[in-house]
């Protein structure tokens, strides 16, 4: 039934001193869809690629809330990050509430990477099936990190993780010297390349699947600002759907392509138009797989 | 019921209050941790502080902000101990200035001290500054407030003394045993209240103005202004020392003087009854 | 390895017919991929120094430290798995904050450490949970003076004078027998004073990138702290300055043993 004689528990070390458990839970991760995490030394940004599991399905969600200062970006199976983005939130909250502090990124990262870990280390669990890109701005500046389900937690100058990322990857690292001093615009740019690099051959980013999170100052040339108070104040807000067109369109323009995109794109399931509220994204359709991961096989 | 008002704290017991309406003084038992409801036996709570310091002055000036305090601490109107130091310092730019209970006055020390310690730990990690006097302050107001909603209030009144880094400006705040919190320019606990705070507002806004938008004291008048405070309490106190430290927070950190005294003048006293020789 | 499908391996709460733990002897091997963590005990304080490996050219350079702070005067550097050694690093902090809490008065390193190692050793009782992947080196200055320890997974831990765990440990204990040796004779024939942390610190980042291999390992960033005098003796990092000379010294002496060779 299983692979080798070590692997069928998290709490089994290999001759070698591996965990499989726990590498096979970084698989549950590449399932996911890709999410694109990069930063500026003004912006911290992320892009994700939605999937729907069929045509009367809206696409999930990626980005979450945690705080005004803080969002993620998941890969992996969406039970797992809601419990985590939820313990996040309990978090940031208590920061707030005992010392009217906005938490610092590096210890909320590293409060959700501790709850891993036990989870790596005690019999009858199971590693968390999730990783996260988190980015946040505290007193030193816009951050990026890694969440893996191993429990660790790495600061990022870019970063991708889920499906096909490793092509992300080889954009970013080609590119990422340049993300320091670039203006929103351009990282947003760059992150869009990066994610259109993880497409498959036949699909393309429209405003259906793509969303865009960012934190930092608002840049009223590529953002509506009447539509979102949060970005009005440099705060974690997500453009998607209707709002994201204007970013794609631009970074279309950016790379000489037709701004309306490929022609195919032009038909799109209709219940993805509805859907605008987080409730709308939690119908998951009949047939949608039960531990509600952001992936559909077919796709693998 | 008594007052908790900071000027009533270590004097005598009026004749007409002997008891307290809750009847629960004085007591068996001390409470331990939150477990109040495990035991159906008395439960214990401060009911009034014992050792005692008094008034506690504050200060904005040009630059930063000076908290002074007499060394006493009392013991009911026993001068017990007279090289008490109830100015305290938290990290690179935060200041207490506590007066009230003194033993309150220790635990709030080491449970703090261990806090900001192990923010300092967690620094080396994440290289994230440590908590700013704001924060200090909001979580010793959370605290002060919670335990007084219990009926278990840390007996003291706190000044907060600091420097906001991200601001670049002078941090003063009070806060007390009933989770009271105000802040202003000048500021002054207990006796000090009273008879301090006319005269720090008085030099504050003879500069500053009302509207507080002229220039500041210099450091050498504000530390001249706390002074003169310092003489008038132990004049007019009779639970203050004429042995105090003024501290200074500014950009450059905390710095906390050796103690002094104020030159007094008694020679009037030598007529009065009760002070020099029987006149009568 | 014989106890590979024996069905001896494969629980911390088994012993194999020989008497051994083999959970325990696997949970070593975590340690043996990690990079180099080396401890100095110095005449005036004591230096720590990792190998941080880089798994990713995006990584934030200088950000993602692995040596950890314990108390003010304390630091711990850990080789083997780096979500562990957080955990231990947390386990830590608590230990020492509760002894400062009851005694008031802080730890000393040889306590924390054994509070550690008790820690540790639970954790190769039970079926319910897996050791440590890690060896934990722990560096302190207390009021006896500077005091080093390594703690193993199986919870067993000595002093040392100088220490080092990881990948290459042999090729760095090697060199630190060398400088102990060295600064020993010379204090024995009193021709010379105990090692200074500011010669250990440049002893430190050539030992470190001696046992680098260019060829097989990642690229690595030199991670060093210490608790001296100079640090006001608390566990702070070594100064950017004096790591950026040592790290030119430790790449100068490299050329020059290249050369010999």
């Amino acid at each position: 039934m299983f692979r080798n004689s070590y692997d069928s528990d998290n709490t089994t070390f290999s001759p070698q001193g591996k965990l499989f458990q726990v590498e096979y839970a970084l698989e549950a991760v590449k399932q996911g869809s890709a999410a694109i995490g990069l930063r500026s030394k003004t912006h911290a940004v992320l892009l994700t690629l939605k999937r729907s599991t069929g045509e009367l399905a809206t696409y999930q969600k990626k980005l979450i809330r945690i705080d005004d200062h803080v969002g993620v970006a998941i890969a992996g199976l969406t039970s797992d990050a809601r419990v985590l983005s939820n313990f996040m939130r309990q978090q940031a909250m208590r920061s707030r509430m005992t010392f009217g502090r906005a938490i610092p990124v590096g210890r909320i990262v590293q409060s959700i990477a501790d709850r891993a870990q036990t989870n790596t280390q005690e019999y009858g669990r199971r590693p968390y099936g999730v990783g996260f890109l988190v980015i946040g701005e505290d007193e030193t500046g816009p951050h990026l990190y890694e969440f893996s389900p191993s429990g660790t937690a790495f600061e990022y100058y870019a970063h991708s993780i889920g499906a096909r990322s490793q092509s992300a990857k080889t954009y970013l690292e080609k590119n990422f010297e340049n993300f320091e001093d670039a203006p929103l615009a351009e990282l947003i740019n760059h992150g869009l390349s990066a994610l259109h690099d993880t497409l498959q051959q036949d699909k393309s980013l429209s405003l259906h699947n793509t969303s865009i999170a960012i934190i930092g100052p608002p840049d009223a040339a590529i953002e509506n600002l009447g539509q979102s108070a949060a970005a009005k104040r440099g705060n974690f807000r997500v453009w998607e759907n209707q709002g994201v067109e204007e970013l794609l369109k631009a970074w279309r323009r950016s790379r000489g392509e037709p701004e309306d995109g490929p022609q195919e794109e032009a038909a799109q399931p209709p219940a993805a138009e509805q859907a605008q509220s987080a409730e709308g994204s939690e119908n998951a359709p009949a047939g949608a797989p039960a531990g509600g991961e952001d992936v559909t096989m077919e796709e693998q | 019921m008594m007052s908790q008002h900071p000027a009533t704290w270590g004097q005598p017991t009026p004749a007409n209050s002997s008891f307290n309406q809750f009847n629960t003084f004085p007591l068996p038992q001390t409470q331990r941790g939150q477990s109040s409801h495990a035991h159906h036996g008395p439960v214990g709570h401060t009911q009034q502080p014992l050792v005692t310091g008094t008034s506690v002055l504050g200060l904005k000036y040009d630059g930063g902000v000076m908290i002074a305090a007499d060394n006493l601490a009392s013991y009911g109107s026993l001068a017990r101990f007279r090289d008490i130091q109830r100015l305290h310092p938290l990290g690179q730019h935060t200041l207490l200035g506590v007066a009230g209970d003194m033993s309150d006055f220790q635990w709030l020390k080491k449970e703090l001290d261990a806090l900001l310690r192990e923010e300092d730990a967690l620094a080396l990690t994440d290289s994230h500054p440590s908590l700013s006097p704001k924060n200090i302050y909001e979580l010793l107001s959370n605290l002060f407030y919670a335990r007084r909603s219990k009926m278990n209030p840390v007996w003291n009144a706190v000044l907060v003394g600091g420097w906001d880094k991200v601001k670049k400006e002078s941090f003063l705040a009070y806060v007390d045993l009933l989770g009271t919190t105000y802040t202003a320019p000048t500021l002054a606990t207990g006796f000090g209240a009273h008879l301090a705070q006319p005269l720090l507002r008085e030099a504050y806004e003879a500069k500053a103005g009302i509207d507080g938008n002229g220039p500041l004291l210099t450091k050498e008048e504000a530390e001249k202004v706390l002074e003169d405070c310092m003489k008038v309490l132990f004049y007019r106190d009779a639970r203050s020392l004429n042995k105090y430290q003024i501290a200074t927070i500014t950009s450059e950190g905390v710095d906390i003087s050796d103690s002094k005294s104020a030159d007094t003048y008694w020679k009037f006293a030598e007529g009065l009854r009760g002070y020099g020789a029987q006149t009568q | 390895m014989t106890s590979i499908g024996t069905g001896y391996d494969l629980s911390v709460s088994t012993y194999s017919p020989d008497g051994r733990l083999f959970q325990v002897e696997y949970a070593g091997k975590a340690v043996e991929a990690a990079g180099v963590a080396i401890g100095l005990r110095c005449s005036d304080g004591i230096v720590l120094g990792v190998e941080r490996l880089l798994h990713s050219k995006l990584l934030v350079k200088g950000a993602n430290r692995r040596i950890a702070s314990l108390d003010e005067h304390i630091g711990i550097a850990s080789a083997g798995l780096l979500a562990d050694g957080k955990h231990l690093a947390r386990r830590g902090r608590e230990e020492a904050s509760s002894f400062r809490e009851n005694y008031n008065s802080p730890v000393s390193v040889q306590i924390l450490s054994d509070r550690i190692s008790a820690y540790l050793q639970a954790y190769t009782c039970y079926g319910s949970v897996r050791p440590f992947g890690l060896s934990s080196i722990i560096g302190g200055v207390d009021k006896t003076g500077p005091k080093l320890f390594c703690i193993e997974p199986s919870g067993v831990y000595y002093g040392y004078r100088a220490v080092a765990s990881g990948k290459g440990k042999a090729l760095a204990k090697t060199e630190l027998e060398k400088i102990v040796n060295k600064y020993l004779d010379a204090e024995q024939s009193g021709q010379g004073a105990g090692l200074t942390c500011r010669e250990a610190v440049d002893e430190v980042a050539r030992i470190i990138y001696l046992v680098h291999d260019d060829n097989k390992d990642k690229d690595f960033e030199l991670e060093m702290t210490w608790i001296c005098q100079e640090s006001g003796n608390k566990h702070r990092p070594v100064p950017d300055d004096l790591l950026k000379s040592a790290e030119e010294k430790a790449k100068a002496a490299l050329e020059e043993g290249m050369e010999e060779d």
